[in-house]
């Protein structure tokens, strides 16, 4: 057996691989997703100010309707971290 | 009579570990809210405090196989459990002076396999179950969370980045305080159950508690959550320093990505039976948001400080527990080398105490 195989035999009789994958890919999902909702959030409500002072109320709007979703969906994100806190 | 001060011992010292535990791990959850002036220092302190309080009652699954799967169940002994709790605890306070964030959980492991090993020797400890629930984890903690840190911060600098900064540094530090308020739930459900599971286990030993089908009792999980929501209070100032400016200068952007990162990895990660250390995911978290945003805003020389200490807290503290034991037991297998050892720790701390107060050292500020 090679030292590569070796290594490879040992890691994968150590690593529970699957829950390795499980977590990465939930942690990464999850990661991206509150990054992507809060700075969506942000960039709606600072762009609906900067709309409303320039006076374009339509825009100011679609861009408001995008925060409060992004918003939303943030919230519902820390919902579920709290739901896995609890539930243990 | 002996063994009921031993465990009144044990109870006491796994609180004081507790209370390490608490102060030691609250740059974790804090350090980057306070660095991007989302929170005051007192505030965050405070906040995660109360946090890592009602945590501890959220979940009482006992740990009492913090180190069950690395030693041999039958080897754990009151007198060892008091030798590892001490090891966990000197290297608590090692790294904390030097600044360096480490993981408790690992020290108190460590602590617990170096008094095994002076007691009953190697034989009772489980090589592959260190390799798989300890070193193994160490490594892939903080890849995880710097990769996950590094892809939020780009996110976040692509979406927010062509904005007044105004309104959008606003809007990142509004954020931090949910995700802050996230971890420190986290930490507090997570950590307090240690300091619950050590005290049930010393209770089982000594015969108040039956080894089956008992409750963890109500002042068990009070004075738990009360230890680790008081050391969390007291604030760590040194390694919130370390985690919150010295590893990356840090900007609104950077807290929230870190902290979102942070925070979903190590949900991720205890929902999927898979816990990793808080400690390595939220360091991990900072070293990406900082690599996310260019590779050299990272200070590498302090990252590969954090990692060295990473990797000596399980031989340390297995070193210092090692140690412990093997004074305590010169002394015989009563109460008397867990006393002596216990004086001694109350004088030097006593004696440290006095020295800084008389010098005059003011609380260091972030």
């Amino acid at each position: 057996m090679t030292p590569a195989a070796l290594i490879g035999t040992v890691a994968a009789t150590l690593i529970d691989g699957e829950a390795l994958f499980d977590t990465a890919v939930a942690s990464l999902a999850a990661g991206v997703f509150v990054a992507l909702t809060g700075s969506l959030a942000i960039y709606g409500f600072a762009t609906a100010a900067e709309m409303q002072r320039v006076g374009r109320d339509v825009a100011a709007v679609g861009a408001g309707a995008l925060a409060v979703v992004a918003s939303l969906a943030f919230m519902g994100a820390l919902g579920v971290g709290l739901y896995l806190i609890i539930s243990g | 009579m002996d063994g009921d001060v031993v465990l009144v011992i044990v109870v006491a010292t796994a609180l004081v570990f507790d209370f390490t535990n608490g102060f030691h791990d609250t740059a974790n959850v804090v350090a980057t809210s306070i660095s991007t002036h989302a929170l005051s220092p007192r505030v965050a302190v405070g906040m995660a405090a109360l946090l890592n309080f009602a945590g501890a009652f959220i979940s009482i699954q006992v740990a009492a196989t913090i180190a069950s799967d690395v030693v041999d169940a039958g080897a754990i002994t009151p007198t060892v459990i008091f030798a590892g709790l001490v090891g966990a605890i000197s290297w608590n306070l090692i790294t904390w002076y030097f600044g360096l964030p480490s993981s408790s959980s690992h020290a108190l492991i460590g602590g617990v396999v170096g008094a095994v090993i002076a007691a009953v020797g190697t034989a009772a400890v489980d090589g592959e179950g260190i390799l798989g629930k300890v070193l193994i984890p160490a490594v892939l903690a903080p890849i995880v969370a710097f990769i996950i840190g590094a892809i939020a911060i780009i996110i976040a600098y692509r979406i927010c980045g062509r904005l007044r900064p105004g309104p959008v540094t606003r809007g990142f530090r509004l954020g931090q305080i949910f995700t802050g308020g996230m971890l420190a739930l986290a930490h507090g459900t997570n950590d307090a159950q240690k300091t619950m599971g050590v005290i049930t286990l010393a209770l089982i030993a000594n015969g108040n508690l039956p080894s089956t089908g008992f409750d963890v009792p109500t002042w068990v999980i009070v004075t738990s959550a009360s230890a680790i929501a008081l050391g969390t209070y007291t604030g760590g100032w040194r390694i919130i320093r370390t985690m919150g400016t010295r590893i990356i200068k840090m900007d609104s952007a950077q807290g929230f990505s870190a902290q979102g990162a942070g925070a979903a990895v190590i949900l991720a990660s205890s929902h999927f039976g898979y816990p990793l250390s808080t400690t390595q995911v939220i360091a991990g978290g900072v070293m990406g948001s900082g690599a996310g945003k260019r590779i050299s805003a990272v200070r590498w020389g302090v990252a590969g400080n954090i990692v060295v200490a990473w990797f000596l807290t399980l031989p340390a503290s297995a070193a210092i527990g090692a140690a412990c034991y093997g004074f305590v037991s010169i002394f015989g297998d009563g109460a008397s080398g867990p006393v002596i050892l216990s004086g001694l720790a109350i004088f030097l701390g006593l004696t440290l105490f006095a020295q800084r107060i008389r010098r005059g050292q003011p609380v260091p500020q972030v």
